[in-house]
């Protein structure tokens, strides 16, 4: 894994013998498979992208300059030049649901990553059997569609009925644990996702509850690539089941983590469900609670200004190709690893 | 392979205290995790009224076979399962090949364009998918593809995150000199690929199986837009739109979001025994 | 290119009739939301015998509906030939020229149903684009024991909004019960139903916001009197407290629509039968939740088929047959006369409630529709939000509220 030797489709390989003219159409025909291997590996890519992919991007840009009422049908869009952006970029809204995402992100973020890759190194190192009962626990939340998820949340976050808020009530009028727990009462009943306050955390608690046993089993899946002998060295210089974790795991697992919180950024930034089913529908707590992806929604879809949207959509693009960019950049030689 | 991990000396190393207490938090997260499924279960056997008066207690009630019959009678269950199931395992199944293509060339070749498409394949994870939902709609008309399944799987099979997966595993785990020998053998490039890289990322594979899987299960807004037959929705799509705020049957809802997930648990438990055999017979020396 | 499907679609009409000659059965789509599923299923047979015409249906939840509708208006494909609009919706719909004008179709009927659900359905160029099918007359539900438990009287109570929040007052302390579930729906009540003549909803007749005026400023002052003085429980409509609400009396008035009453009765609170009633609103406005339209898109090959299911759907007969099925309030107002709205109601201790409602549907104001209200809608929700949960002063929200919607109302 160490070595860098580089496989490229140009090297041409060494002709064993003088070649007869059937032979050389043959290799010349192989030799244009060769060149263009690359691109067969990456073709289907590129086709399916081309039918699907570069179409929308450019009616988005295209939609941007323009005010565009969907329902009218395409013939109303009508040129308005920087008008959408500089409206967009001058909207605090915008930048309070900016916030709101980014608060909402790195809530949930740093707290599924943060748990979930001392959990992957446990469960390795628990055993087949312990391991895939255990993950398959931990991944059933990811399985769910989100909008049952925020459902069932919704439920049971609710303040009166909750089963979040009856625990919370038991326990405070408990004998044993009235004791310690007995302040709750003066809360009660505390509304998880009515409250401004609360309703970020409330939110950023379901999306690391979705997501935790997700980048568990990619990083367990990392783990299981490691060689074994690799351990068995670094147990033998005397080093302690942290420092395997530490100095042997940690640095074979970059591409997995690197991997992984890309997808988290992207996916943070781009939060759309939880936040909108736990505001129910941006009907509660929405000032704290909307994102820029449920923002984006509700200019394009409820208030009919796809021109507004394309062009909110642009600048969150932006921002989170800022990020994204900061982090490849911080990591991405580690991160992409092995062939540059 | 990790008979080393379950060794006794490694297992000695951790004293029985510490263990306990590990298992505790191990046990207290599966509890966290799997309890909001009990419990959706547990409500698909009440009937609404029941299930919300506070006087609901943690027990099964008997309406789950009024729930079931309500649940056959407002929708095709069975059928849009079938028809989930098929939009996924399709879809799944070429999205293997695709992306794992996709992201070997990207990771062991050197060419051309090579950055370019990295850059518009992350640029592109980044577009929020509500928005491009109109022009997704036109190219499935004008391509004459309305109403049918191909169009609710087949943009998505080159999936950039399972791409991107693909190479992470690529560069992780195929070792450059096991492919410089197949070269050297005269295998050709995409036997190389098909049969000393694609063994080796197989605990890849059976991950990204299971995202693709998921994602193309749980999709809601393009079959909203696109299946407009009742033979040919998906049960998202199904369960979904009986949801009328003021009249939702929630108990055979519950039920049937609590049936629809059993599939995407028992995919799991599948491609997780994948990942297990992977790294068994892997030939990583 | 949409300037041309007026003529393509007529072409395409007049198609359709031609070959309705030959071909016997004809069949169109239905796209709407649930339950209209159950009311299409029982009228569909009925309808083919009448017209020869099948009917098949799209349906899909709520929202998702309405999402589709906005995007099949946008590509001009793939839309039914008869759709159900919320009337949420429909003052954004109509005006996109997305649907057929049918304001010489209607022109018949149009004296049998009320003038504000009409105005409801028409563009602002005061052309017909949708129907109504259904309507929501609105009215106060009320706990009549807790009522007598306190000695009050009804009219006493909605006698004016500051009799209201007594009742409230004398609720808390005396009774331990919230006076509604929301504080929000006070404000919002008071803003829907007090519109100056004149003036639009949030607009005037010049396009310009009107919402700092002395109905945004006062429905917002009730709102927070009720919200500070304990009155309400910030119990939103349609979660689980709220059904828990109803069945424990934790509060004892809920202002809705008529439809509500089938859902109290039916699942969400069977056991309080007996216990309510219903009322005009505080200081006797006339108000609406809820209501539903019909429209024929431009893009429908069927215009001609598609308004023979309309036609059939606003009937007197058919909408008696959709309130008794679906508990869809008729907008045929000469239904009202029929023998089913003298009927007494048990759940509500034998009032005659749907006389009231009747009363309210033929009484309402028509309010003229603005593009922008939609936009406006949300942004006074907002401030409402800022100004019950964050303490913001009324002043500023409305304020704020009023600058955002000068930028976005383009």
């Amino acid at each position: 894994m160490t070595q860098k030797t580089e496989l490229t489709g140009t090297v041409p390989e060494a002709p064993l013998t003088v070649p007869s003219p059937v032979q050389q159409e043959d290799s010349r025909l192989k030799a244009f498979f060769q060149k263009g291997t690359p691109y067969w590996f990456v073709s289907p890519y590129i086709i399916i992208f081309g039918v699907f992919g570069i179409f929308p991007i450019f009616f988005m840009i295209f939609l941007s300059f323009h005010t565009w009422n969907p329902v009218a049908g395409l013939a109303s869009m009508r040129f308005v030049g920087w008008e959408n952006y500089t409206l967009s970029l001058t909207d605090p809204t915008l930048w309070h649901t900016l916030w709101n995402t980014v608060v909402i992100a790195l809530l949930s973020g740093l707290s599924q990553h943060l748990v979930a890759l001392p959990m992957a190194y446990l469960l390795v190192s628990l055993g087949h059997r312990a391991r895939h009962w255990l993950t398959t626990a931990y991944f059933l939340p990811y399985v769910t569609s989100t909008v049952a998820v925020s459902m069932i949340f919704y439920i049971m976050y609710a303040p009166e009925s909750g089963i979040i808020n009856r625990a919370l009530v038991t326990l405070a009028n408990g004998q044993i644990t009235g004791f310690l727990f007995g302040w709750i009462n003066d809360l009660m009943p505390i509304r998880w996702l009515q409250e401004n306050s609360l309703i970020r955390y409330s939110i950023s608690f379901v999306v690391f509850w979705k997501y935790v046993g997700f980048n568990i089993v990619i990083y367990a899946a990392g783990l299981t690539t490691i060689n074994k002998e690799l351990y068995e060295a670094a147990k033998i210089d005397g080093a302690s089941s942290w420092q395997r974790f530490r100095f042997v795991a940690l640095p074979l697992l970059k591409p997995f983590i690197f991997f992984a919180v890309t997808l988290t950024i992207i996916g943070n930034m781009n939060l759309f469900d939880e936040p909108y089913v736990l505001t129910r529908g941006l009907q509660q707590a929405a000032t704290n609670g909307m994102t820029i992806s449920n923002y984006l929604y509700r200019i394009g879809w409820e208030w009919l200004d796809m021109g507004g949207a394309a062009a909110v959509s642009w600048i969150l693009f932006v921002v989170i190709g800022i990020f994204t960019g900061i982090y490849f950049w911080l990591f991405g030689r580690e991160g992409l690893g092995g062939n540059d | 392979m990790f008979a080393l991990l379950e060794n006794t000396h490694y297992q000695r190393g951790i004293s029985i205290a510490a263990r306990t207490v590990l298992w505790a938090f191990l046990l207290l997260g599966v509890f966290l995790t799997i309890f909001p499924f009990l419990w959706g279960g547990l409500l698909a056997t009440h009937s609404r009224t029941s299930m919300f008066s506070s006087a609901f207690v943690l027990s099964f009630s008997d309406q789950l076979f009024v729930n079931y019959e309500e649940l056959l009678r407002i929708m095709p269950f069975w059928l849009g399962m079938f028809n989930s199931f098929k939009v996924a395992l399709i879809g799944t199944a070429v999205s293997l090949f695709c992306c794992s293509l996709v992201g070997y060339g990207l990771a062991v070749y050197k060419f051309r364009g090579r950055t370019t498409l990295f850059t518009i394949m992350v640029c592109s994870m980044m577009m929020p998918p509500i928005l491009t939902l109109i022009p997704y709609y036109m190219i499935v008309s004008t391509l004459g593809l309305r109403d049918t399944h191909l169009a609710v799987w087949l943009p998505f099979v080159i999936n950039p995150i399972g791409i991107f997966l693909m190479r992470q595993y690529t560069v992780a785990s195929v070792p450059k000199d096991l492919l410089e020998a197949a070269r050297l053998d005269g295998a050709s490039a995409f036997r190389t690929f098909w049969s000393i890289a694609l063994p080796l990322l197989r605990p890849g594979l059976a991950t990204l199986a299971i995202v693709q899987f998921v994602f193309l299960w749980n999709n809601f807004l393009q079959p909203l837009v696109i299946l407009t037959s009742t033979e040919q929705m998906v049960i998202t799509q199904l369960l979904r739109r009986v949801q009328g705020i003021p009249n939702t049957p929630w108990g055979a809802v519950m039920l049937g979001t609590t049936v629809s997930i059993l599939p995407l648990i028992a995919i799991y438990m599948v491609a997780s025994k994948q990942m297990i055999s992977g790294l068994t017979s892997g030939a990583v020396k | 290119m949409y300037k041309m499907t007026p003529l393509a679609a007529a072409v395409a009409a007049v198609a359709a009739v031609a070959m309705s000659g030959a071909v016997i059965s004809q069949e169109i789509r239905f796209d709407g939301f649930p339950d209209y599923d159950s009311q299409i299923n029982a009228i569909a047979d009925d309808f083919k015998d009448v017209s020869g015409i099948t009917v098949q249906q799209l349906i899909n939840q709520h929202g998702g509906h309405h999402d589709r509708i906005a995007t099949t208006l946008a590509t001009g494909s793939g839309l039914g030939d008869v759709v159900l609009i919320d009337v949420g919706f429909v003052g954004a719909f109509v005006d996109g020229g997305g649907f057929i004008d049918l304001t010489d179709r209607f022109e018949p009927y149009r004296g049998n149903y009320p003038e504000y659900a009409i105005a409801q359905g028409q563009g602002s160029n005061g052309h017909q684009y949708a129907v109504p099918v259904d309507l929501g007359p609105g009215v106060l539900y009320f706990r009549r024991d807790f009522m007598e438990d306190l000695g009050y009287d009804i009219d006493e109570v909605t006698a004016d909004w500051e009799s209201y929040i007594d009742y409230g007052i004398t609720l808390r302390d005396e009774h331990d019960t919230l006076l509604i579930g929301d504080a929000g729906d006070i404000a919002n009540a008071y803003i829907n139903f007090n519109v100056e003549s004149g003036n639009g909803l949030y607009f005037d007749a010049d396009g310009e916001p009107l919402v700092t005026n002395e109905r945004f400023v006062r429905a917002f002052e009730l709102a927070r009197t009720v919200r500070q003085e304990g009155l309400d429980g910030n119990i939103t409509a349609w979660s689980e407290d709220w059904t828990t609400g109803f069945q424990e009396g934790t509060f004892a008035t809920q202002m809705s629509g008529a439809w509500l009453l089938g859902h109290l009765q039916n699942w969400m609170a069977p056991d309080t039968a007996g216990n309510w009633g219903v009322s005009h609103l505080p200081t006797g406005i006339y108000g609406t939740w809820g209501g539903s339209f019909l429209a024929i898109p431009a893009q429908s090959a069927k215009p001609d088929e598609a308004w023979a299911l309309i036609e059939y759907m606003i009937s007197e007969d058919v909408q008696l047959e959709g309130f008794q099925n679906i508990a869809a309030f008729p907008a045929h107002t000469a239904t009202y006369d029929h023998a089913m709205f003298e009927e007494e109601i048990d759940f509500l201790r034998g009032q005659q409630a749907r006389q009231m409602w009747a009363e309210i549907a033929e009484n309402v104001e028509p309010v003229k529709p603005h593009r922008g209200d939609q936009i406006a809608e949300s942004l006074i929700g907002t401030a409402l939000e800022n100004v019950l949960d964050d303490g913001m002063e009324i002043e500023r929200a409305l304020q704020n509220a009023e600058n955002q919607i000068r930028r976005r109302v383009r």
